[in-house]
């Protein structure tokens, strides 16, 4: 019974026990919906008030600022490869506190890190940090290489693994350190080509030569990391890549290039402050073109500058100081002046004249040199046949004027020929007047006298208010312009016209670059050459190559010849304006080889630091040295025989190349082979810098056959060692020949 | 102890499959959500987005394991630990300021044993559901009032608010406190008839933290107890936009911002560097701006649907203590969501708490996942 009342007890108990339980459950979960639906109510008054609010202000906290990717500005190169100028990335190091300091164990070891890393004062960046905790973009140091900055990435990622182990909580990690990319501009060769190429700053704009002239194409675009708003009015990120810019591969030989800079180099060490302090000449060029397409194989001019370090003023000392117009004073700078001319805030003034493309931005007059062109329309026009004579008295009266040749005792009679070979002014005057004020002007303009010739170069001058027109040529302009003075042409103006009557009459348009070609390497556009027109009729031009040849082998040019070789050409010696400074313009122009040209070279030395200025052979002198090592480089082989003297005289200038103490070495670089015999050493060398030493030195930037880059400091450093006692005395041989030749020339505009 | 067989009336009783779809669906959505919000984070901080996701199916593989233990482990044997549970959730506790103890992000709030990393506080919570579920049978069947009289109440309260102090005091953890005591007082009350006193006990609470807000409201603002600040933060999130109220803030502009149907799974802006950590506490914030009312709706139903079946199977099952298990277990979850959403949207101040299997945190997952190991366990007993 009892067990039995129990049981029901229980079970009353239990039933109750549930009924409460079941009650007091529904009641709590009454409760938890309650507040869930409190909740659901409070989600749904904020969503449906301050949704608009909100978004706004999630939007007006996202960070729109982009990135800038920067591109990568096109490489220049010569055709063989030979990189001219470069892009190279580089890293700045940003420190952002607020990052770093995010957790105060990570000051220790990044700060640490950056000053073992890249050298900078401890103490200093402690302080910076405690004084700009908030600071977010300080930078430490700029324009590093990725080596550099290397090590520090490799440190980073070593400590930060070290201490997200177990147990290492304590050593904090190294963060808050970026780098930003950054690309610079490098030319590794410094001074070569320097007029040519011109140079870029960080800015990426261009400033002279190809560097300007191609700027938009060497150009990419950036690339931008940025945060736009879609249609949902959400944040997307969106990485749009840089266009890496196109690149150029020049005509340049850097060869070619560095051979012409070294002997112009050695022209001006040589006469370094001879007659007036100063450069050795004002200013030189040279320029070498392939006369059948018209590309310039080197355009090199004096005094250069390093494209790496162009605005370093030093660079100035020794070039004539300007005034404030640009205008030429005379004096000579030196250290001193230096101060004051930055004082007087003219440096870019002076840098400008320093930076400027002599070959292309300067005028002169050409003199002689231009005695081909007019015998050339003489002949075109058929107003000389080359049957007629001419006498020379040793002046000639023109109009009112009285005008010296060259030989003031005259020379006689001459043919056409001898005319040309003797640089007779007479009988040059005589044929100016056969040909007449009417064919001069429009073969001056066939000859693109007076126009740009286009070439692909930033800052070629406009010649066309220094020729003679029809109404400002009377007879006494007319006979002056016939050999060379009273109107002014650029370098590259008489390169081009003369390539033309070499070449059979094809007047093409000269130029530098070659192929364009993207990032891939892949050509975006070949640049063929180009005929603009026929300058003369190509037996014309058979004929001027003889009459040139023969002006070299027989007259005024003949020190321009190398051994071994035939060439034509014609000198010139044209005195400046201000006619009473006595100072002159002396240049050759002329074609290798005699009997398939293909190459024009042209050299002009303005204003010789010389006691005795008007001399071709200054100008001679050069080209001689410069073919001497380019044909054969050019695998242009020797057709004449040379004498025991002459072949002396190629292994003296050959030979040092090969062995520095040259007085009777250079066997084996005779026959021009230096370029094989160069092949072995010098990569590997690369180079000590004063290797004047060093065995088997090579003269070329380039191995011509490998393509390897050689140092071409050491051209430049040899060149300065280079013996030219042989040279002088040739040359002092063959001034009596020049003067008596008369190369020397002088107008005298008198009454 | 006199030896009780246990029965088991029968195995072959289905258990509720409704609750452990809806968990397993809960589990997976968290696990989808924590990639989503923490794969900017990870990959800023660990280069590799999955980290957090990697560590956490970690702790959900383990949790399951224990859920499946809990399915068949004979749940009437957790009643003869009942004080063991106490006592080792409080060791547990104490032991924290041993050398054992580890400190993150400035809390000393997890022990490590060598092999394993955890909070005692979450120990701590299923050690006071076990001992008030086990004491509340005890007591009821020593009698009807027991459990009302004063010793009766003191033997229900007592221990459970040792335990909170404990965690209040040790691990400096109030909102794990908070549950502790909200899960005590849960379970009296569904154990016990009345209502008057929990309702003066709740306007007693009511008036005490309206009190307390005023005070802090007036109180100026030297801000040298965070808790106090975090008060001040929460009435005036505005003022406090760059420092104290900075994470509330962000939390109400991704909920606002998400509108009706959200910005997408994936789309939210917030997560990367606004609302920092927003795997943990947080998490439901941005469950609000990708997927949207209709997204955070859909979240809370499914809650309601948990609760609700631990409801069903507390009321149907025959036995006292595996009910009163549920009981606290169901407890345990609304108040947890409850205030997780409530802290999310600023209805209360900030306290740190997660939300139940969808928020990032090893130890919570595992145990409650075990939780629901016991009510499923249970559920096969309903009649």
């Amino acid at each position: 019974m009892a067990g039995k009342d129990t049981k029901k007890k229980k079970r009353r108990q239990r039933i109750n026990v549930n009924k409460i339980k079941s009650r007091k459950l529904a009641a709590m979960m009454l409760i938890i919906l309650l507040a869930f639906a409190g909740l659901g109510v409070r989600l749904y008054f904020i969503t449906r008030d301050s949704q608009n609010d909100y978004q706004k202000k999630i939007l007006s906290q996202q960070r729109y600022d982009s990135t800038t990717l920067p591109f990568k500005r096109g490489t220049i190169t010569d055709a063989n490869g030979t990189i001219l100028a470069v892009s190279e990335k580089v890293y700045n190091v940003v420190l952002d506190c607020k990052v770093m300091l995010d957790d105060e164990k990570n000051a220790e070891p990044t700060l640490t890190a950056l000053s073992e890393c890249f050298g900078l004062n401890l103490t200093e960046l402690r302080q910076y940090a405690e004084q700009n905790p908030n600071s977010q973009y300080y930078v430490l140091k700029r324009r590093i290489t990725y080596d550099e900055m290397s090590p520090f990435l490799d440190r980073k990622n070593e400590y930060n693994a070290e201490a997200s182990k177990k147990g290492n909580e304590e050593m904090g990690n190294i963060s808050g350190v970026w780098f930003e990319e950054e690309y610079i501009r490098r030319y590794p060769n410094n001074t070569l080509a320097c007029d040519v190429i011109g140079f870029t700053g960080t800015d990426n704009n261009g400033t002279y030569g190809l560097e300007e002239y191609y700027n938009d194409t060497l150009n990419g675009t950036n690339g931008r990391e940025y945060g736009y708003l879609n249609d949902d009015a959400t944040l997307e990120r969106t990485t749009v890549a840089a266009v890496d810019g196109s690149s150029l591969v020049s005509t340049l030989d850097a060869n070619i290039q560095a051979i012409c800079e070294k002997y112009i180099k050695q022209f001006n060490d040589e006469h370094l402050n001879e007659a007036r302090e100063g450069l050795g000449a004002t200013n030189i060029g040279v320029i070498i073109q392939d006369c059948n397409n018209g590309e310039i194989k080197a355009m090199a001019s004096y005094p250069n500058y390093d494209l790496n370090d162009t605005k370093n003023s030093s660079q100035l000392i020794g070039m004539q100081r300007l005034d404030a117009d640009g205008k030429k004073t005379g004096e000579i700078i030196n250290e001193e002046m230096l101060a004051q001319i930055e004082e007087e805030g003219l440096t870019y003034l002076h840098l400008d004249a320093l930076w400027k493309n002599f070959c292309i931005s300067d005028s002169y007059e050409p003199g002689s040199t231009a005695k081909s062109l007019t015998l050339a329309m003489g002949l075109e026009t058929g107003r000389i046949v080359g049957n007629e004579t001419y006498e020379c008295s040793g002046a000639l009266d023109v109009s009112d004027r009285h005008i010296r040749c060259n030989v003031r005792s005259g020379h006689g009679t001459l043919d056409v020929s001898g005319a040309l070979e003797q640089s007779c002014n007479v009988a040059f005057m005589k044929m100016g007047e056969a040909i007449g004020v009417k064919n001069t002007i429009q073969f001056e303009q066939i000859f693109n006298i007076g126009l740009r010739t286009n070439i692909d170069l930033a800052g070629e001058a406009r010649t066309a208010s220094l020729v003679f027109n029809e109404d400002t040529m009377g007879p006494t302009e007319l006979a002056t312009s016939s050999f060379g003075q009273g109107y002014n042409v650029t370098m590259i103006e008489m390169a081009t016209a003369f390539s033309s009557i070499i070449n059979g009459g094809y007047y093409y348009e000269p130029h530098l670059v070659n192929r364009i070609t993207n990032s891939n390497g892949d050509v975006v556009k070949n640049i063929e050459p180009r005929v603009l027109k026929q300058t003369i009729s190509s037996t014309t031009s058979e004929q001027m190559r003889q009459y040139l040849y023969a002006a070299v082998a027989e007259g005024t040019g003949k020190s321009a010849r190398p051994a071994g070789y035939a060439i034509g050409g014609k000198t010139g010696t044209a005195e400046k304006a201000a006619r009473d400074k006595k100072n002159y313009v002396v240049s050759f122009i002329g074609f290798a080889p005699a009997d398939d040209p293909q190459i024009v070279i042209y050299c002009v030395v303005d204003e010789p630091n010389v006691a005795d200025q008007p001399h071709a052979t200054y100008a001679t002198g050069i080209v001689k040295n410069i073919l001497t090592e380019v044909l054969p480089y050019m695998h242009i082989s020797k057709t004449e025989e040379m004498t025991i003297a002459e072949q002396e005289e190629v292994e003296n200038v050959l030979g040092y190349l090969g062995q520095e103490d040259s007085s009777e070495t250079g066997d084996e670089n005779a026959e021009g082979e230096n370029a094989e015999g160069t092949e072995n050493g010098e990569s590997t060398e690369a180079e000590s810098g004063e290797s004047s030493e060093s065995g088997n030195t090579s003269n070329y930037v380039v191995d011509p056959d490998t393509g390897e880059l050689v140092n071409p400091e050491t051209g430049e450093k040899a060149e300065m060692d280079y013996n030219y006692s042989a040279e002088d005395g040739e040359e002092s041989g063959s001034t009596e020949g020049e003067n008596s030749g008369g190369t020397s020339q002088e107008v005298s505009l008198e009454d | 102890m006199a030896k009780e067989p246990i029965k088991f009336r029968s195995s072959k009783h289905n258990m509720d499959y409704i609750l452990l779809t809806v968990v397993l669906f809960l589990v997976g959505f968290g696990l989808l959500m924590i990639y989503s919000v923490s794969s900017y984070e990870a990959s800023v901080e660990f280069g590799d987005s999955a980290y957090y996701l990697k560590n956490q199916a970690q702790s959900t593989m383990i949790g399951f394991v224990g859920l499946f233990v809990m399915i068949k482990f004979p749940y009437k044997a957790l009643q003869k630990m009942d004080v063991m549970a106490l006592l080792v959730s409080a060791v547990l506790i104490i032991l924290v300021k041993s050398p054992l103890g580890i400190t993150r992000n400035g809390a000393s709030r997890w022990i490590n044993l060598g092999f394993i990393t955890f909070q005692p506080a979450e120990v701590a919570k299923i050690g006071v559901i076990i001992y008030l579920a086990s004491i509340i049978q005890r007591l009821e069947s020593l009698g009807k009032n027991v459990i009302r009289t004063p010793k009766g109440l003191a033997i229900i309260l007592v221990p459970p608010t040792i335990i909170a102090g404990l965690i209040y005091l040790i691990t400096n953890n109030l909102s794990s406190a908070i549950i502790v005591m909200g899960i005590a007082v849960a379970m009296l009350f569904v154990a016990v008839p009345d209502y008057k006193w929990f309702v003066a006990i709740g306007a007693a609470g009511v008036a005490a933290v309206a009190a307390l807000v005023i005070a802090v409201s007036n109180a100026d603002a030297t801000g040298s107890n965070f808790r106090l600040a975090r008060i001040q933060a929460w009435l005036d999130p505005e003022s406090y936009s760059t420092d104290r109220a900075f994470q509330t803030l962000q939390a109400l502009y991704a909920i606002g911002s998400g509108g009706i149907w959200g910005k997408g799974l994936g789309q939210s802006m917030q997560k990367r560097g606004f609302l920092p950590e927003a795997q943990n506490d947080m998490i439901f914030s941005i469950i609000c701006e990708e997927l949207g009312l209709f997204g955070a709706f859909t979240i809370i139903l499914l809650f309601v649907v948990l609760i609700w079946s631990c409801m069903v199977i507390a009321n149907k099952t025959m036995d006292r203590f595996g009910s009163l298990l549920v009981v606290g277990v169901m407890a345990h979850y609304a108040i947890q969501v409850i205030l997780n959403i409530a802290v999310v949207t600023n209805t209360i101040p900030n306290t740190g708490i997660t939300l139940p299997f969808i928020s990032y945190g090893g130890t919570s997952t595992l145990f409650l996942l075990m939780e629901i190991g016991i009510v499923l366990n249970v559920s096969k007993y309903c009649r």
